[in-house]
This record gives structure tokens, sequence and C-alpha cells, in this order.
């Protein structure tokens, strides 16, 4: 290589002995890492590895604790966002975050600095400046938008770019490359539009870095030029992509092999009353004439797209939602005004997929949350006994492997994966469970949380209890499901016994839409 | 090589340390900021004010801090459950009116029956909020209208006067132990239950539960509705309280006497107390001081001989002081 001046040979980012931590949490553990020009890197690791505070402290939000930045050959210091915007990093979030009330160009600059390219001036819009300000930006990504579009009238793929164009800015790449971090851009993936991920990434490719973070090992094996892998605030291996398989990374993420093991199928006894007998349910304009019968230690999973009436169905067999007609049966008993302290009361569990709304009291410790639906344990009548609550979360914790292993923490402070295993000790606590509701109870976590979360839903069924799932993806539903029901606009369409029948993706899918 | 190590893993325990004090710290600040505060402003006045202390003052504050405590707890109770309640100094008022009319006729059993009519009229409240589901700002600042025309009504807009059996209450203001009357010593042990209950019974948890996330109290099977009813009760029987707290002091009542300004005391001394506005955090041992500095500042402005026209003045820069410091804030920087 020739040497030529130090800026153009220097990494886009360089990271040495980063750490931070809260409390008594190590979230990073001296991080130091390389990322060259036109790099495309792999980030990935379990809920609570760290990745989340990396990204934030490249972003500005938060100051690490010792260490140092370097970006383009420049040391850094990030005081907020808008430093790190400044120094050439931006991010593509989770969830588009566009404001669609504004124009095209008025998103762009939003998040850039004041100044006369950029068009904005002592917070006042110099227009022409800034609609040619952002439609050069979007050249740069080869996108042809009109500036002064609203972004409300914007097509979903088109908002994506806005997103990038917003994240890589007009005076970034002038000094230096530019790098844009894309945080699981699950939007994308859940929609199955993998080929503009591709596209976009290529694109990013051309004129700066890219940092790609994904749950999908798969995703990230295709489209990353080198992986990463954090570990309980650790970087653990720096692989080039050629030399690494999706079992070897997932062994890295996780600290063991993979055991997931497929699960044994559970047959009828035809003979046996149902643990849940719903029949004929129907609400108006929601779902009509729903018949199921789940047995003791089977799933029976149900697929649907959103306006299927899957969602409404599940709740209102956990008693959160009412119903026009039918009867809901347990062990052969009808039920009678059922709302939720009811169903709770005779043994029926509920994960909702809105976590941190409706799944937990995230102000709460997570005893006081492990405890909060079936005290009886942790009670002598209505006394609260602080000893005993602590207990049973400690065993908990230790079943389940939650980290940070402290019960006394605001279930908020906890990472995703861990937050979702308390919840499932919430319900699992019960001694009587009988039938447990899961809705997309897999969301958002990492493959490690994801096995225990799986291992618990057959811990259940092998202790009885029947299991209603709305799985995230058809895979799931085909592997985990003992029977699987497809509902389409409210009503069943295919209903299959997975120890008879050997449904493809496809098959289903024919159903459903 | 082995030298960077070393010194990393020094730097790591000591962040590790520092954080662990600093978490430490605020608990301890959340857990006593309160009495602290009190203890300093008491001190500084005593201080300035030589015969403050020989003239009575402990008395004083302790006297005028009881029906202040009273009422703040009902609405420390409501405030922690995620809502408010504006008619709570209206219902001690209506209280010590109905109690100095039976109180007569009645005896022993008057302040009985007041009080369950309070906490009736308490439970009212939170039916409507919990079934109805009008804002609970909304609905008292209704009944609070309703209570004060009650009173009006019930007292003939003039002045109660108990004509027997006062006796029956009046030992509550001048019995003492230790220099605090016993109305004061009666705001003590209803915050100790208080705190029992909060602590330790399933109702009291979880009542803090639905005050910090409503959703995920419903989904775990916590009965919201039926908690939310328990704490207006709690808070019409507690103002109530405060009523029998002002026929044992004054002897009478009047719907614009003593008592008729207690709303924004209750709800100064509960915030000052380290109670949040937006629900899920309430201690009631630190009411008792936030109730004590709040009746400590008008009587200390007078002691030290502030001008009466300065004297709202400091009143609001106290309280806004004293809540800047003792307020228990969440992580994100949103206050409602």
């Amino acid at each position: 290589m020739t040497k030529e001046t130090a800026q153009a040979t220097a990494p886009t980012l360089r990271l040495t002995d980063i750490r931070k931590s809260f409390g008594p949490v190590h979230a990073l553990k001296s991080i130091s890492l390389e990322i060259n020009r036109g790099e495309v890197i792999g980030l990935i690791g379990e809920n609570g590895a760290g990745k989340s505070t990396l990204l934030k402290i490249l972003t500005g939000i938060y100051q690490p604790d010792a260490g140092k930045i370097e970006v383009n050959g420049k040391s850094v210091k990030f005081r907020g966002p808008r430093d790190s915007s400044a120094a050439g990093i931006g991010v593509v979030h989770q969830e588009q975050s566009l404001f669609t009330n504004l124009s095209v160009a008025e998103n762009i600059a939003i998040s850039s600095g004041t100044g006369h390219r950029t068009g904005t001036r002592f917070g006042f819009y110099n227009w022409g400046q800034l609609n040619r300000s952002a439609a050069e930006t979007l050249n740069i990504i080869g996108s042809k938008l009109n500036p002064k579009t609203r972004v409300g009238d914007l097509s979903f793929v088109d908002r994506q770019m806005v997103e990038i164009a917003r994240a890589i800015r007009v005076d970034a790449g002038k000094d230096g490359s530019p790098l844009v971090i894309l945080d699981e851009p699950t939007s994308l993936l859940e929609r199955g539009e993998t080929e503009v991920l591709e596209r976009e990434i290529r694109k990013l490719k051309a004129f700066g870095s890219v940092i790609f973070v994904s749950h999908r090992l798969d995703e990230i094996i295709r489209n990353c030029d080198r992986i990463l892998v954090m570990r309980n605030g650790e970087l653990v291996a720096d692989r080039v992509t050629s030399t690494v398989t999706e079992d070897e990374l997932f062994k890295l993420m996780v600290g063991h092999a993979s055991h997931a093991s497929k699960k044994s199928r559970t047959s009828i006894d035809s003979s046996a009353t149902p643990v849940l007998e719903v029949s004929r349910l129907s609400l108006k304009g929601k779902y009509s004439d729903i018949s199921i019968a789940a047995h003791a230690g089977r799933i029976t999973a149900i697929v649907g797209t959103s306006g299927s009436g899957r969602e409404e169905l599940s709740r209102a067999i956990f008693g959160a939602e009412k119903f026009d007609s039918g009867s809901i049966a347990l062990n052969g008993s009808k039920v009678r005004g059922w709302r939720i302290p009811k169903a709770v009361s005779k043994g029926v569990g509920y994960v909702p997929s809105e976590r941190k709304v409706e799944g937990m009291v995230g102000g709460y410790s997570a005893a006081e949350n492990i405890v909060l639906t079936h005290p009886g344990k942790a009670a002598v009548g209505p006394i609260v006994l602080p000893w005993k609550r602590n207990k049973i979360a400690q065993e908990w914790f230790t079943t389940l492997d939650v980290r940070p292993n402290d019960i006394a923490l605001e279930l908020d402070r906890f990472s995703g994966g861990n937050q979702q295993k308390v919840v499932m000790a919430k319900w699992l606590n019960d001694p009587n469970l009988r039938v447990l509701v899961l809705d997309h109870p897999l969301r958002g976590l990492d493959p490690g949380a994801a096995e225990t979360v799986n291992e618990q839903i057959k811990k259940a069924c092998d202790k009885g209890a029947a299991v209603i799932l709305l799985a995230d993806t058809l895979e799931e539903a085909l592997e985990m499901g003992d029977e699987i029901l497809v509902m389409r606009d409210g009503a069943v369409t295919g209903h299959y016994d997975m120890n008879v029948d050997n449904p493809s993706t496809l098959d289903l899918l024919e159903r459903m839409v | 090589m082995s030298t960077t190590v070393a010194t990393g893993a020094v730097s790591t325990e000591k962040a590790t340390k520092d954080g662990l004090l600093q978490r430490r710290a605020t608990k301890l600040w959340q857990a006593v900021g309160p009495l602290v505060i009190f203890v300093i402003m008491f001190a500084v006045v005593a201080i300035l004010t030589p015969t403050f202390i020989g003239g009575g003052g402990v008395t004083i504050v302790a006297s005028s801090a009881a029906p202040i405590l009273l009422v703040a707890l009902g609405q420390a109770f409501v405030l922690n459950i995620g809502s408010i309640d504006l008619s709570n100094a209206a219902i001690t008022v209506l209280g010590a009116i109905l109690l100095a009319m039976t109180l007569g006729p009645l005896g022993a059993v008057a302040p009985l029956v007041v009080l369950i009519m309070v906490t009736l009229f308490g439970a009212v409240n939170g039916l409507i909020v919990a079934f109805a589901q009008v804002p609970s700002f909304a609905l008292t600042l209704g009944t609070l209208g309703i209570f004060q025309a009650a009173a009006l009504v019930v007292s003939g807009a003039t002045t109660v006067y108990v004509d027997a059996n006062l006796d029956l209450v009046a030992w509550l203001y001048t019995g003492a132990i230790a220099m605090l009357p016993m109305t004061f010593i009666l705001g003590v042990v209803v915050a100790v239950v208080a705190w029992l209950f909060l602590r330790f019974t399933r109702p009291g948890q979880g009542m803090t539960a639905v005050g910090k996330n409503e959703s995920g109290a419903i989904f775990s099977a916590v009965r919201n509705r039926g908690l939310k009813v328990v704490a207006y009760s709690l808070s019409g029987f507690m103002a109530g309280l405060a009523g029998i707290t002002i026929i044992a002091q004054a002897g009478s009542a009047s719907p614009m006497g003593l008592g008729s300004d207690l709303l924004l005391p209750g709800i100064a001394a509960a915030i000052v107390g380290g109670t949040s506005i937006s629900g899920g955090v309430m201690n009631p041992l630190n009411v008792i001081f936030g109730a004590l500095t709040v009746a400590l500042v008008p009587i200390a402005t007078t002691a030290l001989g502030f001008d009466p026209s300065t004297q709202n003045l400091v009143y609001g820069v106290v309280i806004i002081v004293v809540v800047a410091l003792t307020l228990t804030r969440s992580r994100s920087a949103t206050v409602k």
C-alpha cells in the first residue's frame, strides 16, 4: 500500500479500550475494533451482550467511562447525537422514524447541523439550498426522489431511502467516509423485503462503511464482509464471513452449541376432555364461529395475517376482550363472567406481544413482577412475605439464567430477552397452569433467550398445560405446533394435526391470504 | 501487556463501585431526604429564633401539621394509583360540619357515623373514576363543588357549634405525648399503618403496580378498578379523620372556616414527602415530614419576622426548592 496522507489510510472508525458500566453492570468491558472504508460489518450478540450500549456510544447518546474513539484518524469526543452525526456517523433505526407531515428535504435537514450547505442558518430555512442539498444527498444513494414531496405520501421503500439519506447527510463524506449503522432494520425484514436491504447495503458500501445489526444470522452471513460477535460486554470474535458458519456464530454468541431438539409431538388422547374448549366463538367484525379443542401437553399454533382475528381471539380466551356469542369451557365446564382475574385464577396465562406495555410493570423489581399474578405462594392471605417472594424469584432467576442476576433491579432495566424470561416465570409460577396463551413470545429475542423461552414452553406442556401459540413466523409455528389452525378474515380456513398431516409453509400461506 | 490488563481491571472495578455507590446514595436520599430537609429547616428556624422551641414551637408545628398530614396521606394513596383527588379537603369540611351537628345528639357514635359517611363519599369518587372512566381531575373538580355546596346547605352557611359531648374528641387536641398533640400522633399512627399496608399486603402492592403501569397490572390480574375505589375510599376516610381533628381543635366548623384551605397544602405535603404525581411512588412515612415541612414554613416566616406580604412568596419558593430536592425522578427526563 502506498503511503498517502494519514487521513486516507486511517480506518473510518477505530475504538480503543472503550468501557461503560451502569451501576454494578459492566455493559462494555474494553472494546477495541477497527472498521475500514467500504467494509460491511455484521454486529451480533444476545440481548444484553452490550450491542445497544456500543451503538449508543457511537451515536453520542452515552459517553464511555474510558477509551478512545477515532473517526477517519481523528480522535473525537461525542457529547450528544449532534456531534456524532457531524462526524459522519448515521443511524437507520429499527422502526422508521420519519416525520410524515414534513417534506423529504426537511426530514433530511432536521438531524444535520446548521450551516450554509445544509440550507439552515440561525434556525431559518433557505428553502432553495435545503432542497438542493437534499437532492444531492439522495443522488449519492441513487434515489431520484423529489425533495419537496411530503414523506407521508411516499411508499415504504422510498421512505427507507429518506432514512438512509438522513443517516449519511450532505456534508459527511467530504473529508472522510461516512459510517452508517443499520440497527436491526426489522421493518424491512418482517415485510420480507430482503432484496431492498441488500440493495441498500450495496449502495452504502460504494462510498462508506456499514455496521449491520441483526438477530438473523443468515442475513448477516449473506450481507457482511466481517462479523463481530459480542458476549457479556466483550468482543469475543472478529471473523471474516467466508470462514464461519451459522452454527459457529450461534455458539460464539451464546457460549454453547444450540441444543434445541426437535419437539416430540404429543398425540391426542381422544377420550380425554380438552383442557380448553372454545365453541363457536364470535365477535362481530373480528372473527366468527371459531371452535378450538386444546388438549393437555399440546401446542396449538394459530397462524394468520394481522387482520385474521387471531389476536382478538387469543385475548378473548384470556378474558381481556369480550366476545358476542359462543362459549369457552375449561376442563369441560363452561366459564361465566370471563374476565382477566377470573381467567388467571382458573389457571390461564397470557404473554402479550406488547411486552413493555402489557406484559410487565417496568418500574417494579423483577421479584415483584414474578409474584404479581400469583402472589399466593409468597403470601399468607393478603400479607406478602418478602423473604418468600425473594426465594421464589431467585429460583426462577437460576432456572432461566436471567442476567444480571439481581432480583431487586427494576424490570425495565433488563434487556428484552431477560424481561421476557421474567414474564414467562410470572405464569410458570402458577402450579395449576392449565392454558398458556402466547402472542409472539419470541419477538425481538436473540437466539439464546429464544431457546430458553422455547424450553419453558415445552416444560409447561410437560406439566400438562395446553398452549395456544401465535408464532412470529410460519416456520416457528410448524416447528413448535402439535396442531395448526389457519385463520383468514375471522374464520378458520385450515386445520392440521401435525401427527398426521405434514403441511408446508406454502400450504399455510395459501389459506392465509 | 500485562500491566494494561491489570489497570483495566482496576478501573472497571472502580467504575462499578462508583455506580453502585451512586445507586445506593440515590436510594438512601429517597428514603431519608424529606426527613433531612425538615430537620435542617427546623434547626435553622430554632437557631435564628431562640424562643421558638421554648415558646411551644414544636407543639404549634405538629398541631397545624396534623390535618395536613391526614389529608396528604389520603391524597398520596390516590396519587400513587395514578389519579388525583381534588375533593378531599371539601370532604374534610363537610365531615367536620356533620360531626359538629351529630356529636351532641349521637355522642360517641357520631365520629363513627361520620367516618362511614365520608368513606362512602370517597368510594363514590372512586366508583365513578373506575367504572365510568371519567378523568379523575375533572371528576373530583366536580365533586369538590358538590361537597362544598353540601357543606353550605347542611350548615345553613353559618358556623356550627358542638352543643354537647365535645370532650369526646377534644382530648385529641389537648392531650399530648412529649409535646406532640394527639392529633399529630393519630396522623403518625395512620402513616405507619399505611406504610405496612403498602409494603406488605397484596392490595397495597397492587395499588403501586397500577400506578406504575396500569395496563401491565391489568394483564397481571390486578383488580385495578376495585383498588381505585379502595384508594379513594381511604382518601375520604382520612379526610374525615382530618375533620375530627378540626372539631377537636375548634369545637366548631363552618364552610369557610378551618380546613377549607387544606387542598393545596395536602397536595404539597404529599409531593414534598416524595410521592410521585404520575403514580407508582409513595412512602407514607415521608409524607409525615412533607406535612411537617409544609406546616413549618408559614409558622417559621412569622417567627422570623417576615413581612406578611412576602410570606406567600417565601412559601412558594421553599416548596419548589424542596420538591426539586426530594422528587423521585425517573430515568427519562420527562415529568408530567
